[in-house]
């Protein structure tokens, strides 16, 4: 009988051509177009306000040089003007130059130097969008490197998670940064003159990462899985719909006349929807594991993550058929569809992300749940571990049992009687 | 049996139903007549469970059945006035819904489904979408939702509005035979007479939410047997000849149209000589007249001084 309610909404879902095309065509569609049209933005390229770039440098540079220049072997003879050369091209304050002397640079970040103090520190406050941390002896075993064929020396650099595009626009800086900075040590080398011994150039390895040393996301990951959320919701809208059909035409009457139960008839609805916005994700996924190589090898957190949402769907398609059926018009559901998801595409970063608006507005967006699945699947996207996912799946359960709470106890008790 | 109780219902200003007074035994079929507006869906509504009266009291085998509904709906059939199908689905498909949710058994169904496409004559239509059905094939599904799983209490609120006259006389048999063979109980809502004429053993005739009259055919029809309706037919129609019959005490309900009148007189009263007098007087030629046996039709007239449909 339950089987029955479910195989008759799925019968009436897949013959409706409009409902099919809003929920699995339309999506593609849109991911297409926005992982294409706006993936230069997302890549590193747009109007950005200035990007907070600190420097922790934990070592002198000058003093790290001037010992390494005193305590060289003696078969390594330098001149005056090549020991010049290489005091004008010390890593660190290379770094700082080309980062605040360049006018370009300056509207795009501003760095400020730090000194003692520690990197946790600096990463709590939260002022930084990107923090670059200098290790102790960095200058020192960076010349070493050079004179003496050594092992290269790195520095870290952290971004802070919760801004993706300014991320990306810093990676592509540093690596800018790096390709520049072994094409200078490589001029320079040029006019060192150490005894015809050529100097192999040293090469700093820098080390991206996000505060919570995350991978970056690229625009079609970002889409498949804002645009998924989104379509998803709607389907919430589109059952309640279909629902209160069923009351208008006095369906509604016969399935009460059957003795079938309120909540088993709500629970229907629930299940349909779970398992309707299963498919359109296994729809939307592979369209994208297919078109874009967006890889779900982690396919068990995905799935975790889309049950518990889809719940939430569930949940949310059984409060507007609750409320439909009280107010007795289709009101809420309409609402729900026409405005509602757009709200709620907004605020869940759908449209783009809105964390790069205001710390504020990410708040707000981590509390829809379309806003607390995106979050989510860019988690696992970008190697999140399951501890990661828990917010997400506690606000999600959260406002799966809310949502089904309300729709329970809205539901006009007696059915037909009024 | 199904009684129901000093029935009212009241809509914000509207009182729909008003102290109705109504049963149905096992086996019988019953009729509701009335005009439109006159209550009958919203009194089958509080019947059948779907809404609660404002006052009164529905009982199934003399126990009420407003705080606990489900006795009642468990032997209930019911075809709303409306089309409650799904249009998206096929005849098949939606008995299959519909008798899924009666929680009967897959194969019983599967025979049922059969036999109840063959008695609605839509065996050869059953995969066809009913959103791409005529307005009578979806009448006659409406139907056959209802009796797919028989029923004790079949309650059909007129269910032949719009189906042309074959298949609604296809119709009717059924549901007499249904009535005969399985004895299945029938509460016939209509505002056809014959229909009600045809198929009910007793009969309500409500009007503006209250019953007007109620018993046998035979019964309710003696409420004119003191009455005889007479038909006179004119060559042509003349004000004056009218007028004049509005003036004779021993007729009523006079009702002139075009050439065509019709009026009732008292049982045994000699009012041929009258009317000839009249007819040399206005000098109009009479074509026809015809003594009439009441019908429910006239019934209802008598009873409200209106005629049932206009
Ligand atoms: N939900 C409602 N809200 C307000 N008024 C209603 C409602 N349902 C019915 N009514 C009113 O109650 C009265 C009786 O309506 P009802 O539908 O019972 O008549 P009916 O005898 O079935 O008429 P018909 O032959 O047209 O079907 C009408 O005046 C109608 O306007
Ligand atoms: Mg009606």
């Amino acid at each position: 009988m339950f089987i029955a309610l479910l195989k008759k909404q799925m019968k009436i879902l897949f013959r409706s051509p409009s409902e099919v095309f809003t929920l699995f065509v339309m999506p593609i569609v849109l991911i297409l177009i926005l992982s294409y049209a706006l993936g230069s933005i997302m890549g590193g390229d747009s109007e950005m306000t200035t990007i907070e770039m600190a420097i922790i440098h934990h070592g002198d540079e000058q003093e790290q040089f001037r010992n390494v220049i005193n305590d060289l072997p003696p078969n390594l003879v330098l001149d005056q003007q090549a020991i010049d050369n290489i005091e004008n091209s010390l890593p660190v304050s290379l770094l700082f130059e080309e980062l605040t002397t360049d006018k370009e640079m300056q509207n795009l970040i501003h760095v400020t130097q730090l000194e003692g103090k520690s990197l946790a520190e600096v990463k709590e406050n939260g002022d930084y969008d990107v923090v670059v941390e200098i290790p102790q002896n960095f200058t020192k075993e960076f010349l070493q490197a050079k004179f003496f064929n050594q092992e290269k020396p790195a520095f870290n650099v952290y971004l802070n998670e919760s801004e993706q595009i300014t991320s990306t626009i810093v990676k592509d800086l540093v690596d800018y940064f790096q390709l520049q900075y072994t094409l200078q040590s490589e001029l320079s080398e040029n006019n060192i003159q150490i005894n015809n011994t050529a100097l192999p150039s040293a090469q700093i390895n820098s080390t991206i990462r996000t505060v919570d040393s995350l991978e970056e996301v690229t625009s079609s990951v970002y889409y498949t899985f804002s645009m998924a959320v989104m379509f998803m919701l709607f389907v919430a809208g589109t059952l309640a719909g279909q629902s209160f059909i069923e009351k208008n035409t006095h369906i509604f009457d016969r399935i009460l006349l059957a003795r079938i139960h309120l909540g088993t008839y709500l629970l229907s609805i629930i299940v349909s929807s779970v398992v309707f916005t299963l498919l359109q994700v296994l729809v939307l996924f592979s369209f994208s594991y297919f078109v874009f190589h967006i890889s779900f090898a982690r396919w068990e957190l995905f799935l975790l993550l889309t049950i518990v949402f889809s719940l939430v769907i569930g949940a949310i398609a059984a409060l507007l058929s609750s409320i439909n059926y009280r107010s007795n018009s289709a009101g809420a559901s309409n609402l729900f569809s026409t405005a509602i998801v757009a709200i709620l595409a907004f605020f869940g970063g759908s449209y783009f992300n809105i964390s790069s608006l205001s710390p504020f507005l990410a708040k707000v967006g981590m509390w829809t749940p379309n806003g607390a699945a995106l979050d989510g699947y860019l988690t696992i996207a970008q190697n999140g571990s399951l501890s990661d996912l828990l917010p997400n799946i506690t606000i999600l359960s959260f406002l799966a049992v809310l949502f089904m709470l309300l729709a329970f106890l809205l539901f006009p008790k007696r059915g037909g009687i009024v | 049996m199904i009684e129901v109780v000093n029935l009212s219902k009241n809509f914000k200003k509207v009182t729909a139903v008003d102290q109705v007074n109504l049963y149905i035994e096992p086996g019988e079929i019953v009729g509701l007549l009335g005009p439109n507006g006159a209550g009958k869906s919203t009194t089958i509504a509080m019947l059948s469970t779907l809404i609660s009266p404002t006052e009164g009291d529905v009982l199934l085998n003399q126990k009420s059945i407003l705080k606990n509904p489900s006795d009642l709906r468990g032997v209930l059939g019911v075809v709303p006035q409306e089309i409650a199908l799904y249009q998206d689905l096929t005849a098949r498909e939606n008995l299959q819904f519909f008798g899924s949710i009666q929680k009967m058994a897959k194969q019983v169904l599967n025979k049922r489904i059969d036999i109840v496409l063959e008695q609605i004559g839509l065996q050869n239509e059953p995969k066809k979408l009913v959103k791409h059905y005529s307005g009578g094939m979806k009448r006659r599904l409406n139907i056959g939702v209802a009796m797919l799983h028989e029923p004790k209490y079949l309650i059909m609120d007129e269910p032949t509005v719009g189906i042309d006259p074959q298949s609604r006389n296809h119709i009717l048999k059924t549901v007499k035979t249904l009535n005969e063979n399985s004895n299945m109980a029938i509460i016939y809502t209509s505002h056809y007479m014959e229909e009600v004429e045809f198929l009910c053993n007793r009969i309500y005739i409500m009007d503006k939410g209250r019953i007007i009259a109620s018993g046998t055919k035979e019964e309710i029809k003696a409420v004119l047997s003191s009455e005889n309706t007479v038909h006179v037919k004119l060559e042509y129609h003349s004000k004056g000849f009218v007028n004049d019959l509005l003036e004779q005490p021993m007729l009523s309900n006079i009702n002139a149209k075009e050439g065509e009148i019709t009026f009732t007189v008292a049982k045994g009263m000699d009012f041929l000589p009258m009317l000839l007098s009249l007819c040399e007087k206005n000098n109009v030629i009479l074509k026809s007249f015809q003594v009439e046996e009441p019908t429910l039709e006239d019934v209802f007239l008598h009873l409200t001084g209106r005629a049932l449909r206009n």
